[in-house]
C-alpha cells in the first residue's frame, strides 16, 4: 500500500482512480509473473530438489549401508592367547548388526507401528526386549544372544508382526576371516610376516578364498610377547618419551576411514585383558560385570513447562532446533526469489519492454506486481516442499519418519509457525525491495551480479552465525545481530524457540517494519527513476541525485 | 470542431544543459493520423513519453483525452514504443490479451480479441508460438496488435515502419488507415517521408527539440517552391523573365545520348504558377525542349530543406 501512495499524484484529475483499478493491475502483473515463473525449468527443478533428496537419503542411503562389501580379514596370533576372543567380538559385532536389522524390522512390521503403545505394555516378553534394546544395548545383545539370537527372536515375535510384514533377511556377515596364504609362515617374527602380506594388503596380490580372489582388508598381528605390551597405569611415565610406546596388537589396513573392526577388536582384547587381571587379583568376574552394568539415568528438564511435563523429549530437543532450519528455509526461498526479482526485471528493461508497460501502469503498480507474482513463486515452492514431505512421510514409513511424523505434531502447534510466517515475509519484502531496485539500475544480469556482491556478503552472516545463536540464542551476538534489520527476521527466527525478552521482539519488529516500508519506498523511486535508463548502473552520487530528482 | 484528443502548450524538457524539446505546441483532433516527423535525436520520443506521462515535461501543461496525466486514461491510449520488445517466452495470442488486460479489458474479451486480430493480419498460424520463435519482423507486427488490441482512442506509434518489409509496410498502413476510418486518432513517428506523405493529414516536424512546421501535408509541400526542370539547347532568356519564375538554375548534363550543347535548367516557381503557362511560352518564344518535367515537392524535399542542415551538422557533432 505504501507504494501505491508513492504514485497516487499521477492519477490526479482522472478518470481513473478507483482502487480498485490499481489493485486489479497489480494483481494482472503478479498473475503473469507468476505463470511465467511457474514455467520455467529452474523453477520446478526447484520444487522436485527437496523431494528427490528426500529419496536418495531415505532410499539410497539405506541400500548403500547394506551395500557394504565384505571385508576378508586375517589374524595371526602367535601369543595363542587372544585369537578366540577377537573371534568372539568379531561374532558379536554380527550378531550386533543382524539385532539392530532385526529390531528396525520388528518396529516396522509390528501390529501397532505407533512407539507411545510400545512403552505402554512393558509386560510383554517382546516389549523388554525393544525396551532393554532402548536403554542398554550390550545388556540387550547378552540377553539377545544368551536367549538364542535370530532363531528365538523371530519365533518370539511371530505373533506380533502383521500380515503383510516381509520375510526379515539376515544381513550378511561383514567381516569374514581369510585363510593364510600359502607360503606365509605365521610364527616368522612380526616384521617378516607383514613383510610377506605387504603385497596383499596393498592389493598388489590377492587371497583364494574358496575360489574367489579377494583382496585383504587387514592384517590383525598379535606378536608372541604381546603381553609385555600390556599399559598399566604405573608405566604411564615410559608413554611420554617419543617413539618408544608399546606397538600392542598390530592392525594393519589400508583402509583407515572403516574404524569398526579395529574397534571391535581393541575392545574384545582389552575386555579380555582385564578379565585375567580380574582374575590374577582374585576379583570376582562376574560381580565385576554386573557392577559395570549398573547405572543411574539422567532426566533431562526444563524449567520452562509445566509440572509433571519437564522431561525433555526428543520433540523438545527438536524445537530447539527447529528456527535453525526455518532460518534455511528462509534463506534458500529468498535466494530462488532473488534470482527471479532480477531476471525478469532485467529482461524487461533489456527487452524495452518496459516502456510498453510504463504506458500502461505506473512504476508503483509494476513492481508491486512482481513483489507480489514472485512473493507467491516462493512461497509455492515452500508449499510444494512441505507437500512432498508429507507424502514422503506417508509413503515411507518407517521408524525414522514416524519419529518426525511426532516431531511435526510438536512443531506444527508450537508458536514457531506464527514466527516463521512473519519473517518469512518481512524478509522477502526487505530483500526483494532491495534487489528490485538493483534490477531496475541494470541492463544485463552481470552488471547486477556485481551490485548484489555486497548484499550476498550481508546474507551469508545469519548463515554463519546461525549454529552460534542457536546455542545461546539469548546472548550478545544474538541481541546485536537482532536489532540490524537487515539480519532481523534471520535471527529473530533463530532465537524464535529461546522465548526471547519481549522487549526484543517488540522492539525488533517495530524496527523492522519500519525498515521495510522505508527500503520499500526508497527502492520505489529507484526503481521509477532506474527503469528507464539505459547504459551503465549508476554510481552512488547519481543513485543519490536520481532519488532527489524523484522527490522533487 | 470537438476538443482536441491531444494538446501541447510550450511543453519542455531539460536534462541538465541540454533542451531536449522546447516549447512544443500542438493540438491534434479527433479521428486524424497525425505524423511525428523529425532527424534523429530531434525529441521525438521524448515528447511522446512525455505525452504518455512516462516522463514529466519540465514546462508547459498536456492534455490527453480532456485529462492532464495519460496515466489516468491510459486505457484509452495505445502506444508502441520505439525500441520494441516483447516477453520472449509468452505465446502470441497471450502477450496481446495480457497487454489488453493491462489496459482493463476482461480477460476472455482480450483473448478472443488477440485471435481476431492475428487472423486478420494474417498470423493466425503463429497465435500459439512463443515470441521468440518470431522473426523480428513478425514480432513488431505482434507488437502493434498488442497496442491496438484494447480498442484506444489514441494510438501512439513510435517508429512502426523500421525494421519492416514493403509488404508488411503497407498492411501496417492500412492498419492505420483502418484505425483512422474507425474514428481513432493516430500519432505515429518516422523518418521515411512517404509513409508520412501518404498517411498523414497534419504533420509536426521538430528538429533539435524545436517545432518546425505543424500543418498539413500540403501546407508542407508548399513551404517549397514549385520546381520545373527544363532541358535545351537553346537560350531560355524568355523565360527566365517570365512571372512567376522565382529563380533559374544551370544543371551539368551527364547523360551522353543528349545532343551536344544540351543544357538542363531548374526552375523554381510561385505556388500559383500554372506550369502549362511556361510550357505554352517555351513553344511561343521558340525554345525546342527535349525535356519538361514538373514535379510538385515531395515531404523528403521539404524535410531536407527544414533540417537538412540540422540533421548533418548533428550527425557530426
Amino acid at each position: 500500500m505504501m507504494c501505491l501512495s508513492i504514485w497516487s499524484d499521477r492519477t490526479h484529475g482522472n478518470t481513473i482512480s478507483d482502487e480498485s483499478f490499481l489493485m486489479r493491475v497489480t494483481l494482472l502483473i503478479a498473475w503473469r509473473e507468476y505463470m511465467e515463473n511457474v514455467k520455467t525449468k529452474g523453477f520446478w527443478i526447484g520444487v522436485l530438489l527437496v523431494p528427490i533428496v528426500f529419496f536418495l537419503i531415505f532410499h539410497v542411503s539405506s541400500r548403500l549401508a547394506t551395500a557394504t562389501p565384505t571385508r576378508y580379514y586375517l589374524l595371526i596370533d602367535q601369543s595363542g592367547e587372544y585369537a578366540a576372543a577377537v573371534e568372539t567380538a568379531i561374532r558379536r559385532e554380527h550378531q550386533r548388526r543382524v539385532m539392530l536389522d532385526f529390531m528396525r524390522y520388528l518396529q516396522e512390521n509390528r501390529v501397532d507401528v505407533d512407539a507411545a503403545s510400545i512403552r505402554a505394555e512393558p509386560a510383554a516378553q517382546l516389549n523388554q526386549l525393544l525396551d532393554n534394546f532402548d536403554n542398554d544395548e550390550v545388556a540387550a545383545l547378552d540377553e539377545w544372544l544368551a536367549s538364542g539370537g535370530l532363531d528365538y527372536a523371530l519365533t518370539m515375535a511371530q505373533p506380533y508382526l502383521r500380515d503383510d510384514a516381509p520375510e526379515f533377511t539376515e544381513p550378511r556377515p561383514q567381516f569374514v576371516a581369510a585363510p593364510l596364504p600359502p607360503g606365509v609362515n605365521p610364527d616368522a617374527d612380526a616384521q617378516t610376516v607383514v613383510g610377506q602380506l605387504r603385497p596383499y594388503l596393498n592389493g598388489e596380490r590377492r587371497i583364494d578364498v574358496a575360489g574367489d580372489q579377494v583382496s585383504l582388508f587387514a592384517l590383525i598381528l598379535i606378536p608372541a610377547d604381546v603381553d609385555q605390551d600390556i599399559v598399566r597405569p604405573a608405566t604411564i611415565q615410559g608413554l611420554m618419551a617419543p617413539d618408544s610406546g608399546p606397538r600392542g596388537v598390530q592392525y594393519w589396513a589400508g583402509n583407515l576411514t572403516d574404524t569398526r573392526l579395529s574397534g571391535a577388536i581393541q575392545n574384545s582384547i582389552n575386555s579380555a585383558i582385564r578379565q585375567q587381571e580380574y582374575a590374577s587379583q582374585g576379583i570376582d568376574i562376574a560381580a565385576v560385570r554386573n557392577v559395570q552394568r549398573t547405572r543411574l539415568p539422567l532426566s533431562r528438564l526444563d524449567p520452562g513447562k509445566a509440572a509433571g511435563e519437564e522431561a525433555v523429549s526428543l520433540a523438545d530437543t527438536f524445537r530447539q532446533w527447529a528456527p535453525m532450519g526455518f532460518v534455511y528455509l528462509i534463506f534458500i526461498s529468498l535466494m530462488q526469489s532473488v534470482q527471479y526479482l532480477l531476471s525478469n526485471t532485467i529482461e524487461e528493461k533489456s527487452n524495452r519492454i518496459i516502456e510498453v508497460l510504463l504506458a500502461s501502469v505506473t512504476p508503483g503498480e509494476l513492481m508491486m506486481g512482481k513483489l507480489l507474482g514472485i512473493g507467491i513463486t516462493g512461497i509455492t515452492t515452500i508449499l510444494a516442499w512441505i507437500g512432498s514431505f508429507f507424502v514422503f512421510i506417508r509413503l515411507y514409513q518407517t521408524v525414522e519418519t514416524a519419529m518426525i511424523v511426532q516431531i511435526l505434531d510438536v512443531l506444527l502447534s508450537s508458536d514457531l509457525i506464527p514466527y516463521f510466517i512473519f519473517y518469512y515475509l518481512c524478509c522477502y519484502a526487505l530483500y526483494a525491495g532491495i534487489f528490485l531496485a538493483i534490477g531496475s539500475l541494470c541492463n544485463t544480469l552481470k552488471e547486477a551480479q556485481s551490485l548484489m556482491m555486497p548484499l550476498m556478503a550481508v546474507l551469508v552472516v545469519p548463515i554463519l552465525t546461525m549454529s552460534f545463536i542457536a546455542q545461546d540464542p539469548n546472548g550478545t551476538l544474538a541481541r546485536v545481530m537482532s536489532w540490524i534489520p537487515l539480519f532481523t527476521p534471520f535471527t529473530m527466527m533463530n532465537r524464535a524457540a529461546a522465548q526471547p525478552p519481549m522487549f526484543d521482539i517488540v522492539g525488533t519488529t517495530v524496527v523492522l517494519v519500519i525498515s521495510t516500508a522505508a527500503v520499500l519506498w526508497l527502492s520505489g523511486r529507484v526503481f521509477r527513476q532506474g527503469i528507464l535508463r539505459s547504459g551503465q548502473p549508476p554510481r552512488i552520487i547519481e543513485l543519490w541525485r536520481m532519488l532527489r530528482r524523484s522527490a522533487s | 470542431m470537438s476538443t482536441p484528443v491531444l494538446e501541447l502548450t510550450d511543453v519542455t524538457k531539460r536534462y541538465g544543459d541540454f533542451t531536449a524539446v522546447n516549447k512544443i505546441n500542438i493540438s491534434i483532433p479527433q479521428g486524424s493520423v497525425y505524423g511525428f516527423l523529425g532527424p534523429n535525436g530531434a525529441g521525438k520520443t521524448t515528447t511522446i513519453r512525455m505525452i504518455l506521462d512516462i516522463l514529466r515535461p519540465d514546462e508547459g501543461q498536456i492534455q490527453v483525452l480532456g485529462a492532464t496525466s495519460a496515466m489516468s486514461v491510459r486505457d484509452r491510449i495505445g502506444y508502441l514504443p520505439e525500441e520494441k520488445g516483447l516477453y520472449k517466452k509468452m505465446k502470441v495470442w497471450a502477450i496481446i490479451a495480457y497487454f489488453a488486460t493491462l489496459k482493463g479489458m476482461g480477460r476472455r474479451e482480450a483473448k478472443d480479441k488477440a485471435f481476431a486480430l492475428l487472423a486478420k493480419y494474417g498470423l493466425s498460424d503463429f497465435a500459439n508460438a512463443s515470441v521468440e520463435s518470431l522473426s523480428k519482423g513478425m514480432g513488431q507486427k505482434v507488437q502493434v496488435l498488442s497496442s491496438i488490441a484494447h480498442e484506444p482512442e489514441l494510438v501512439i506509434l513510435d517508429e512502426p515502419f523500421s525494421g519492416l518489409d514493403p509488404v508488411n509496410q503497407e498492411v501496417l498502413e492500412q492498419l492505420i488507415r483502418d484505425l483512422s476510418a474507425n474514428g481513432q486518432t493516430v500519432i505515429f513517428s518516422t523518418h521515411v517521408m512517404q509513409h508520412a506523405e501518404r498517411l498523414c493529414e497534419r504533420l509536426l516536424l521538430i528538429t533539435q527539440g524545436s517545432k518546425v512546421f505543424d500543418g498539413t501535408v500540403d501546407e508542407a509541400r508548399a513551404i517549397i517552391p514549385r520546381r520545373i526542370v527544363l532541358e535545351t539547347r537553346d537560350d531560355i532568356s524568355p523565360i527566365r523573365c517570365l512571372n512567376g519564375v522565382l529563380s533559374v538554375q544551370e544543371h551539368a548534363v551527364d547523360d551522353e545520348s543528349r545532343l551536344p550543347g544540351t543544357r538542363q535548367w531548374e526552375l523554381y516557381v510561385k505556388e500559383q504558377t500554372d506550369p502549362q503557362l511556361i510550357l505554352q511560352h517555351c513553344f511561343e518564344s521558340g525554345v525546342s525542349l527535349s525535356r519538361f518535367d514538373f514535379t510538385q515537392a515531395s515531404l523528403h524535399d521539404v524535410f531536407v530543406h527544414l533540417v537538412g542542415q540540422d540533421a548533418r551538422e548533428h550527425n557530426f557533432r
